[in-house]
C-alpha cells in the first residue's frame, strides 16, 4: 500500500446512512445478487437439458418454502437493481442530482421495486 | 478497453438486458408452476432461444464489466486483482457458450 496513492473506497461501517448511500452500495450488492441469480438460471436451463427425471426434482425445489423464498428473493434484487439501474442512467444524462430529488428518486425506486416484485409473482405464478 | 469505452458499454448492454431480463423472470416464475413438456415447448421457441442466448452473452458481459469495478475498489493486492478479473472474463464467456450450445442442441 506505501506506493499506492488512490484514495481508499469508503468504509462503510463508520458512515450515518442516508437513502443515496444506502441505494448506492444496495445497487452493487442487488448486482452481485444478480450475478448468482443468472447462475441459477443457467443450472435451470442446464437440468432442463438434463430430461424429465432431474427436471422434476428442480421443480420440487423451487416450489419448496426456500425455493420460493430465493426466487422471490432474486426477483426483487433484480427489479431493484433494474429500477436503480435507470436512476443511474438518468444521473448519466445530468438531470436529477438535487439532494431533495435525489432522495425523492431513491424512494421511487424502493417502493417501485416491491410493487414489482409483487406485481410479477402474482401473474407469473397465475394467482392472479 | 479504455475507461470511457467500457463505461458507455456498461450502460449500452445495461439498456439491452433489462427488458429482456424482466421476460426472462417473469417467464421462469410462470414454468415454475408448469411441467418439464411445457418448459421444453417454451425453449424451443426460435425466438424464446435467441432472446435467452443474448441475455446469457450480454448479461455476463455487463456483469463482467461490473467485477472489475468492483474488485478495483476492494482487492488492493495487485496479483489476487489480476486472477480474479481472469476468473471473471472465463465465467463471462463459458457461461454463455455452453447455454449456446444446450440451446441449439440439447433443448
Amino acid at each position: 500500500m506505501k506506493d499506492n496513492q488512490n484514495p481508499l473506497s469508503p468504509h462503510l461501517q463508520i458512515y450515518r446512512w442516508h437513502i443515496s448511500s444506502l441505494l448506492s452500495i444496495t445497487h452493487r450488492i442487488s448486482g452481485v445478487i444478480n450475478l448468482f441469480s443468472f447462475i441459477l438460471i443457467f443450472f435451470w436451463l442446464l437440468i432442463l437439458s438434463l430430461g424429465e427425471n432431474n427436471y422434476e426434482l428442480f421443480l420440487l425445489f423451487i416450489n419448496s418454502f426456500v425455493g420460493k423464498f430465493i426466487l422471490i428473493g432474486f426477483i426483487w434484487s433484480m427489479s431493484f437493481h433494474i429500477f436503480s439501474g435507470i436512476r443511474h442512467l438518468v444521473w448519466d444524462m445530468g438531470y436529477g442530482f438535487e439532494i431533495k430529488t435525489a432522495n425523492i428518486s431513491g424512494i421511487i425506486v424502493i417502493i417501485s421495486s416491491l410493487i414489482s416484485t409483487i406485481i410479477f409473482w402474482l401473474f407469473g405464478r397465475g394467482l392472479i | 478497453m479504455n475507461a470511457t469505452k467500457k463505461w458507455a458499454l456498461h450502460r449500452i448492454s445495461a439498456i439491452i438486458i433489462a427488458p429482456l431480463f424482466a421476460w426472462l423472470y417473469f417467464s421462469l416464475i410462470s414454468l415454475s408452476t408448469k411441467n418439464y413438456l411445457e418448459a421444453v415447448n417454451f425453449f424451443q421457441n426460435p425466438l424464446f432461444k435467441i432472446l435467452t442466448i443474448i441475455i446469457f452473452f450480454v448479461g455476463f458481459f455487463h456483469a463482467k464489466i461490473s467485477l472489475n469495478e468492483i474488485y478495483e475498489d476492494y482487492i488492493h493486492n495487485k496479483k489476487i486483482k489480476d486472477v480474479a478479473n481472469l476468473l471473471a472474463l472465463i465465467l463471462s464467456i463459458v457461461l454463455p457458450i455452453i447455454v449456446l450450445t444446450l440451446l441449439l442442441y440439447k433443448i
